[in-house]
């Protein structure tokens, strides 16, 4: 799997978000359906790559802003479904208004230029 | 961190092994989903595979990520470095072998008189509650340094005033024994008199019966009595009907009213006591000068040991006050139980504790020499290492975990050893080093504490020995060792091991001079001149029970006459006598003595004496010479006119410059109504307390004038004692049939016991020093022999440039002996400083005895010229040749 010209690392920092988002959104996903709900919403564009993805999920168990079951998944295979829990939410809210905040400024400066 | 996220992160490094299995399940299900999806997508099944591997090495790091992010990092390298330390340790078993073992005994050792300090000092009392637990002493408002006793009607104006006990409580500071005579062979029990409030203020329940009723106290009341556990199950068959039922105690019926739990153990001044009765008060009892009794108190909830103490002090100035003529110059202390059970450890514990500590250290030295030869030979394997990227840290902390490892096996072995001792101490134990109030001798043992105790040492000299090889290991040049072979590179390194060396040296001194000035100490105290002459004495307890306890009159008044009668008619038996305090054996009373003619003192300068009962020839009978007058006889009894005998002390004080005999004093103050006794005889001074104690005045009066309720009774024999013991008891049980002997010993036993107490500090210290020296002659050897072996190649190329072997000798020998040269100054320094914590357990021995000190640094060079000789000859027979060829290879 070469890396095209179309596809962006997800930069620093934002991959927690991007993950709480995602898990928000749904109900319980399990990490394979996290990725690929991250590359299809961004349009083919964000690519989490798994060497990125379970470290950190497994920072957000720790900080108990997701929780995680083991369930079969439709097929009939074990998996680890996480789903985002109520101290989870708070944080996703507060983050999403500081991002919101931070990229509109980001963008003033942009457009000002 | 918060607390929920530090329980989550504990739960993943503990639950590894499972989460190592469920990230991989999870990175599984993550390939095989992919690859699907490439399959749907078009890419061929095996390209398909191809690609999903491709992206294994990432998913193994994502395995170590996401374990790093989950768990303590350092918990997990943690147990990494325990298993790698296990596992180089196994690779040498010789050097394991050897600093366990050292480890071994450096901390055994420490656990052992860790075990003790604890039993004796630092666990807490076994009584509910033991912090408001008071002990209450008369005391001298000029010296309140003074534990007195106190009477009755003090102890009842105390209850009655104060505010801050819920109650006081009061026993027989002496305790007696008491003859059982149903129910079996009659047989001598130890017991006590206590007050009804005794039980309750200990906070102790019965598990039979009950305790003492308040009007109990009373004579004619007081034929009950509650009986301990072992007591009970040993003579009573632990039979439950036994309460209620009528038992034998000194020939009286009593009733047997209750039995205590197993765990209740009563001792205080004396052994522990298996029976208790209620006070009685006799007509004597009721006297405010008569001083007979031990106090104990419990505080109300919220008062404070300050508050009691200067309530206390208002209460006995007060009484001072109110009754000059028994008071005056008198007040009450307050102490804590715990504070004075600490304080009365006739073993210097914490003296013992910082010597064996000093072996440790010794230890700990040894162990670091044989960590920096092994750290020089291992310094290819962390030069690599370095090179590969290990971090000067985490190389350090890897070491110092072997160390730790190391110290920990050395600790539970240390561990065994002081469990398999403290049996062997415990039994070595004198009973009377070790009468602590309240404290049982069997509870020396290994509890949470000492095994705390033990692990914080293990871990703490594992750091100890661990931390300067580590660090020197890991100072070196990156690029040296991989090229050239560690022998080449010793300078820097062998200074540690010589500056090792001397630590050694000095620490051993210190142990050594300790051990030293308790020898020549116990050596003195042994030489002392008792005055009396215990050879050939036998010697064994009687109880003769009276109304009036200390006082008089005797009960058995025909006790001494046939004492002379049946035991002196024993053949081979020269002279037979009794006495109320046995010489050496620490019992004593003292009296206020007032001499005729003389001014009143006042009661602040009133002159005391050592006071016992004797019956007559009691002089002849221990060899304590009459210097003047004449011994008691049978004549002096009640009818006869009052007598006394007084030792020289005595003597020259009352009378300094005319003959005693035939001058009179009284035993009681200036103006007490105690009849004037006549002086008959003055006896030679004799070491009658203890034979570190310096003789005091001493009065003696005959039992037929003034009776006392236990006699030692003392035979002196033509030959050994001990084998006149049965037809000594068969004469007594003629005499006395109700009345069973106890504590059969020879007056040489008695001399010995008496020194118990330092003997085994003596004994101890000793072979901590022995210890200490073994170990220093280890790890002098091993320097010297590593240092040699390091240098053979110079050692090669000086002979073969001509040198002889007495230079080489010389070369070798002369870095051992000044840096041991260098250790003793220390050492001798250190002792200076340090040994004067002995000074409380030593007698007629400074602690830096400078013949002692002299002795044991020569004692100290000549062990290490020795340590060094045999590894230094090795040195001379190097072949020069091979010695190169070595180096070359």
């Amino acid at each position: 799997m070469t890396k095209s010209a179309d596809r962006e690392d997800i930069p620093p920092g934002t991959l927690e978000i991007l993950i709480l988002t995602t898990l928000g959104r749904a109900d319980e996903l399990h990490g394979f359906e996290i990725a690929e709900a991250i590359r299809e919403r961004s349009g083919d564009v964000l690519y989490v790559e798994e060497g990125s993805l379970y470290p950190a999920l497994q920072r957000l168990l720790v900080k108990g802003w997701i929780a995680d079951t083991w369930d079969r998944t439709p097929e009939n295979r074990r998996a680890r479904y996480y789903r985002l829990t109520a101290l989870g939410r708070k944080h996703l809210e507060r983050e999403l208004q500081r991002y919101q905040r931070v990229s509109r400024a980001i963008a003033l400066v942009l457009l000002a230029v | 961190m918060t607390l929920g996220g530090l329980w989550r992160r504990l739960r993943f490094t503990i639950g590894r092994r499972r989460f190592d299995a469920d990230l991989d399940d999870e990175m599984r299900l993550h390939l095989e989903l992919r690859a699907e999806r490439l399959r749907r997508a078009g890419v061929a099944g095996v390209e398909a595979d191809r690609a999903t591997r491709r992206q294994f090495g990432s998913v193994t790091l994502a395995l170590e990520r996401s374990r790093d992010a989950g768990t303590f990092a350092s918990l997990g390298t943690l147990r990494q470095d325990v298993r790698y330390a296990l596992r180089t340790l196994r690779t040498t078993p010789g050097f394991t072998l050897g600093a366990v073992l050292v480890l071994m005994l450096g901390i055994g050792a420490n656990t052992m008189m860790f075990s003790l300090v604890n039993a004796t000092m630092l666990r807490p009392l076994p009584l509910p509650d033991p912090d408001r637990l008071m002990t209450v002493w008369t005391t001298r408002v000029e010296d309140p340094s003074v534990f007195g006793i106190t009477s009755l009607p003090n102890y009842r104006d105390w209850q009655a005033r104060n505010h801050v006990f819920e109650d006081i409580a009061l026993f027989d500071s002496a305790g007696r024994g008491y003859n059982l005579t149903s129910h079996g062979e009659p047989e001598q029990v130890p017991g006590v008199r206590v007050t009804a409030t005794f039980f309750p203020v200990l906070g102790v329940q019965p598990m039979l019966g009950r305790t003492f009723l308040a009007e109990e106290e009373e004579p004619g009341r007081d034929r009950v009595v509650v009986l301990s556990y072992g007591l009970w199950v040993r003579r009573y068959a632990a039979d439950a009907a036994i309460v209620g039922r009528t038992i034998r105690v000194d020939g009286e019926p009593y009733t047997v009213v209750g039995v205590m739990p197993p765990d209740f153990f009563f001792q205080f001044w004396s052994l522990p006591r298996q029976l208790w009765v209620p006070a009685g008060w006799t007509r004597g009892d009721r006297e405010r000068n008569s001083n007979s009794f031990l106090s104990i108190a419990r505080l109300k909830r919220g008062a404070t040991v300050a508050d009691a103490r200067s309530e206390m002090d208002v209460i006995g100035r007060a009484l001072a006050a109110e009754h000059p003529t028994t008071n005056a110059g008198l007040t009450v202390r307050v102490m804590p139980i715990a504070e004075y059970v600490r304080q009365s450890v006739r073993m210097p514990l914490f003296a013992l504790l910082g010597v064996v500590g000093f072996v440790l250290l010794i230890a700990c030295v040894n162990v670091a020499n044989l960590m920096l030869a092994r750290g020089a030979t291992r310094g290819r394997e962390f030069a690599v290492r370095r090179a590969l990227g290990a971090g000067r840290r985490r190389l350090v902390a890897q070491l110092l975990m072997e160390s730790v490892v190391l110290g920990s096996m050395g600790g539970a072995c240390g561990l065994v050893l002081a469990l398999l001792s403290s049996r062997l101490l415990g039994a070595m134990l004198p009973g009377d080093a070790m009468l602590v109030p309240m404290r049982s001798l069997d509870a020396i043992g290994v509890d949470t504490t000492v095994l705390l105790f033990t692990l914080g040492v293990s871990v703490m000299s594992g750091v100890l020995f661990g931390l300067a090889p580590a660090l020197s290991a890991c100072r070196q040049d990156v690029s040296h060792p991989m090229k050239l072979d560690a022998r080449s590179l010793s300078g820097g390194r062998g200074r540690l091991r010589f500056g090792l060396l001397a630590c050694e040296v000095a620490l051993t001194l210190v142990v050594l001079a300790g051990a030293g000035v308790m020898i020549v100490s116990v050596a003195r105290l042994l030489g002392v001149e008792p005055g009396l002459d215990p050879h050939n004495v036998l010697v064994m307890q009687m109880s003769l029970p009276q109304e009036n306890l200390y006082y008089g009159p005797p009960a058995h008044p025909r006790f001494c006459a046939n004492l002379d009668d049946r035991v002196g008619a024993v053949p081979g038996v020269v002279s037979v006598s009794a006495i109320a305090h046995l010489p050496l054996s620490g019992a004593g009373a003292g009296r206020a003595v007032t001499i005729e003619g003389r001014p009143d003192p006042g009661l602040k300068r009133q002159a005391g004496a050592a006071y016992s009962v004797v019956c007559p020839n009691v002089l002849r009978t221990f060899g304590i010479a009459l210097l003047a007058g004449r011994e008691f006889t049978e004549r002096d009894t009640l009818e006869a006119p009052g007598v006394v005998l007084v030792n020289e002390a005595l003597a020259k004080r009352s009378w300094p410059n005319e003959g005693a005999v035939g001058k009179r004093l009284k035993l009681g103050p200036f103006n007490s109504p105690e009849p004037w006794l006549t002086v008959v005889g003055v006896f030679r001074n004799a070491r009658l307390n203890a034979l570190d104690v310096d003789v005091r005045p001493t009065v003696f009066r005959p039992y037929n004038q003034a009776a006392w309720p236990t006699m030692s009774i003392v035979t002196k024999t033509a030959t050994a004692p001990a084998a006149f013991a049965p037809m000594v008891k068969r004469a007594l049980a003629d005499i006395e049939p109700n009345q069973p002997v106890s504590g059969v010993r020879t007056m040489e036993e008695v001399v010995d016991h008496s020194v118990g107490g330092r003997r085994l500090s003596m004994q101890i210290l000793t072979g901590f020093a022995v210890l200490a020296l073994v170990l220093a002659v280890v790890g002098i050897a091993g320097v010297v022999a590593y240092s040699v072996a390091q240098r053979t190649s110079e050692i090669g190329i000086r002979i073969a440039l001509g040198a002889q072997a007495v230079d080489v000798m010389r070369l070798v020998l002369g870095e051992s002996i000044s840096w041991s040269l260098l250790g003793v100054g220390a050492g001798v320094v250190a002792s200076l400083g340090l040994l004067r914590f002995l000074r409380g357990m030593l007698y007629a021995v400074s602690p830096t005895d400078p013949t002692v000190l002299v002795a044991v640094s020569v004692l100290l060079v000549v062990v290490s010229v020795a340590a060094s000789y045999v590894p230094a000859r090795r040195a001379i027979q190097v072949d020069p040749v091979s010695a190169l060829r070595r180096d070359d290879s």
